[in-house]
């Protein structure tokens, strides 16, 4: 049994395990117009990813993925799409990365390895060095997805490549560009499409610690439709079963994402709706820890906390 | 002449080939993997159950495979008794991912090696989308833009389709297959939480409960998938089969087939198959041994040794080392370079009479395409077999349905043991995937993985053999040598997954 307020204890506990020691506050970005006629061309490129992102975009149901490429945004370069590969893609590439071919939005799907360049090659050159000479040439980047926004996977505990986001890279080369945060392992299609069109008709849109306000205000458990069975103590004592998943370890209270009134693949569902705790796939931490596992009980929970904090 | 023909577009992640022409003919081929996370350093350490979350991020593209395989090799360890609902989940989660994989490989990632695009132009009839496809082309054909009509131009020269009416339908079938893959994905995700990159699948099974809400939507959306298979999706291979016939010749990899075998009949991991698994080499099928595999890293970027079992499995990168071209390992099996994926799976379970409707579709479409069931070791035949595939795996998935007992349980029941080991193998739709989980302390101590890219993409082993890919690359003609649109359908053909290959 626990009231509102051990549960805000709890919840508290289990951020700072999180890595997350201090609640964001909401910034207001300066609203940069982007001529609307003028549809972004988008050059994608991946980095340490799994191309889970991209299969995600393809899952869009309004608009779906061919009216986003052909009517909302100009997609000038895809590995998974595009006809053209090998030295006629590199030359593709290079015409806008040297910005001979005007204006344009970097898409990133992927961490880039930091310590170890050779890890990620496109061309026979490091995928960092596309990221600096670009640095020069678009109009802003889109870090799509959690490995892009920070780290996400590749940048797990323990990883070999010194794995970071576009922002920390941009960061430590002292470059800062437009640059807008997608978190999610992978992306919901939604938010990334739509920042798209929100880009097209309307500019940047309003962004909370540099992801769009319009999917990323609000966190998972706040807009939980268990809710109920929460302030009720119906908590699911194991796999598999219904009610609040807050014991079994779900990050609800600690991700910042609209999963539980957006749904996925189009509605059909989504991992609470499924009985699976969230993993905080969207959260800056996800999966960073080896003490800070998916799955624990409560009690587990606090125990490793308290041992952590020895 | 040495042509690098990567980075090689429509396919999952960093692949590049190193090729050496002489005289229009492919002479040698480097299969070279140009990106590296470590997954298998980074789990040590973790949570057992952290596992079949953490790889399905190996691969967004087959995630589903990762969580099964990895799912496998926990309920191993974990000596688990798994009740048959989750099995059924299992399957027609893991299931329902192959229909998706399959379709978006054919239309998204191969067609366009085949298909005129610009055939577009000439379309006079009244389909909106196509209307819209070809309204959209002239525009940007007639626009200022360098790259007018991108990602489907620029590509690379060679010969297309010439007939209209086909590329119109195949364009027709591109854009549908975009929302019939959203309907398989939509599927599994039901009883997986989401898609890419399940929630809901665990060790022993999922924790979506099985209703008759869940199984009809299901059910409903498996069976449009199994209809544009059948309508569309077959006749299509068909119908480039007959623009390109002597793609039933070129592609051939030297070397053996082995597969896993795919969905088990029963809760246990050894219960008969759909897809039998099996080695096939030098014409003979032996059982599986998972001991009777080594990893080759003559010429891998690492520096540990060479040549260990999978249970041995270490992981040193080593960025510079002389001669090393690859970040994929060379797997090989008992010394032998073995092809793993569709016409793998095909070709051992054909072998081996175990599943008769593959037997007669085998037998059915090399009749229509008067080639022997050798061939299907070629660039038609991997596309043949999946489509094979898809149609076995469909009529499973319905039936399959039907064998869920809405009373019984979905997960199984555990209690994490302090140590354990444990294998799991199961086929993505790549072909042969296996995990192997050490438990000790309750954490993982050891995760390996061989992954059907590495089989398939692997450079050259310490005995100099080269992999399946690059010796099927070898003696390849080719017109263009700076473009090579011939190497570009083979290595299509084996649908890499650069991520899955080295992870």
């Amino acid at each position: 049994m626990i009231d509102r307020r051990e549960f805000l204890k709890m919840a508290a506990c289990l951020s700072a395990s999180f890595g997350i020691t201090q609640f964001p506050g909401i910034v207001h970005a300066a609203l940069k117009k982007i001529d609307p006629a003028n549809v972004p061309r988008l050059l994608y490129l991946q980095g340490q990813s799994c191309t889970g992102c991209s299969i995600s975009l393809l899952q869009a149901e309004s608009p779906n993925a061919v009216s986003m490429i052909t009517q909302f945004s100009k997609l000038s370069f895809h590995a998974d799409l595009s006809a053209t590969s090998g030295r006629q893609a590199l030359n593709l590439i290079e015409e806008y990365i040297s910005g001979r071919n005007g204006e344009y939005f970097l898409a990133v799907e992927g961490a880039i390895p930091w310590d170890m360049p050779e890890a990620c090659v496109i061309g026979n050159k490091p995928f960092a060095d596309y990221l600096t000479a670009a640095a020069k040439t678009m109009s802003g980047a889109l870090a799509v997805g959690t490995c892009a926004t920070h780290g996400g996977i590749p940048a797990a505990e323990g990883n070999l490549t010194g794995a970071v986001s576009l922002k920390e890279f941009y960061k430590r080369k002292k470059i800062d560009p437009l640059l807008i945060e997608i978190p999610g392992c992978s992306v919901h299609p939604d938010w990334v499409w739509k920042t798209i069109i929100h880009l097209v008709q309307v500019g940047l849109p309003e962004l909370v610690n540099g992801q769009p306000k319009l999917f990323f205000s609000r966190k998972v458990h706040e807009l939980c439709p268990r809710y109920h069975d929460f302030q009720q103590e119906i908590f699911a004592r194991k796999l598999g079963e219904k009610g609040c998943l807050f014991k079994l370890g779900c990050l609800g209270p600690d991700t910042y994402a609209d999963c539980p009134t957006r749904w996925w693949n189009g509605g059909q569902t989504w991992c609470i709706d499924a009985n699976a705790p969230c993993i905080g796939c969207a959260s800056p931490q996800f999966a960073a820890k080896k003490n800070f596992p998916f799955y624990r009980s409560f009690e587990q929970a606090a125990s490793r906390i308290s041992e952590d904090n020895k | 002449m040495k042509v690098d023909i990567g980075p090689v577009t429509r396919l999952e992640g960093h692949l590049s080939i190193h090729t050496t022409v002489e005289n229009n003919v492919i002479t040698e081929a480097k299969s070279v993997g140009e990106m590296f996370r470590g997954f298998e350093v980074f789990l040590r350490g973790r949570d057992p159950l952290d596992a079949q979350q953490i790889t399905q991020r190996i691969c967004g593209v087959c995630p589903y495979a990762h969580a099964i395989a990895s799912s496998y090799a926990q309920e191993n360890a974990y000596h688990l008794n798994v009740p048959p609902n989750g099995r059924i989940l299992h399957n027609l989660i893991q299931g329902a991912n192959h229909l998706y994989d399959y379709l978006l490989h054919f239309y998204q990632l191969s067609a366009l090696d085949f298909v005129d695009v610009t055939a577009i132009l000439e379309y006079k009839e009244s389909d909106s989308d196509l209307i819209a496809l070809r309204d959209w082309v002239n525009a940007e054909t007639g626009s200022k833009s360098r790259f007018p009509a991108a990602p489907f131009l620029p590509r690379l020269s060679g010969r297309y389709i010439s007939d209209t009416q086909t590329n119109i339908l195949a364009l027709k079938h591109y854009i549908e297959s975009l929302e019939i893959q959203k309907k398989a994905n939509k599927a599994s995700a039901i009883f997986g939480g989401k898609f890419p990159h399940a929630t809901a699948i665990f060790p022993g099974g999922c924790t979506q409960e099985p209703n008759i809400d869940h199984i009809a939507s299901y059910r409903s959306l498996i069976s449009e998938v199994h209809d544009f298979i059948h309508k569309k999706y077959l006749p299509d291979i068909l119908a480039v089969a007959g623009q390109f016939p002597e793609y039933w010749h070129i592609g051939q990899s030297r070397g053996g087939f082995l597969s896993y075998g795919l969905l088990p009949f029963g809760p246990e991991l050894d219960s008969k198959r759909l897809f039998a698994p099996g080695v096939l080499l030098d014409n003979t099928i032996r059982p599986v041994d998972f001991d009777a595999i080594r990893e080759d890293i003559k010429y891998s970027k690492y520096s540990s040794p060479s040549g260990l079992t999978v249970k041995e499995g270490e992981l040193t990168p080593s960025t510079h080392k002389p001669g090393a071209y690859s970040w994929v390992k060379a797997p090989r099996y008992q010394g032998k370079v073995m092809e793993v994926g569709p016409a793998a799976r095909i070709l051992v379970d054909y072998r081996q009479n175990n599943n008769p409707k593959i037997k007669q579709l085998v037998d059915k479409f090399v009749g229509i395409a008067g080639i022997t069931v050798d061939n299907l070791n070629s660039v038609l035949g991997r596309h043949l077999c999946r489509a094979i595939s898809a149609v076995v795996i469909a009529d499973f998935l319905l039936e399959e349905t039907e064998r869920i007992d809405l009373q019984a349980p979905f997960m199984a029941e555990y209690d994490l043991p302090e140590s354990g080991e444990g294998f799991g193998a199961t086929e993505a739709s790549r072909g042969a995937l296996l995990h192997y989980i050490k438990i000790k302390g309750y954490k993982i101590e050891k995760y390996e993985c061989v992954v059907p890219t590495t089989w398939n993409c692997s450079p050259k082993d310490d005995r100099d053999q080269p992999g399946a890919l690059e010796s099927a690359l070898v003696g390849t003609r080719v017109e263009n040598p700076e473009e090579q649109i011939e190497a570009n359908r083979i290595v299509h053909s084996f649908d890499p997954c650069l991520a899955c290959a080295v992870h």
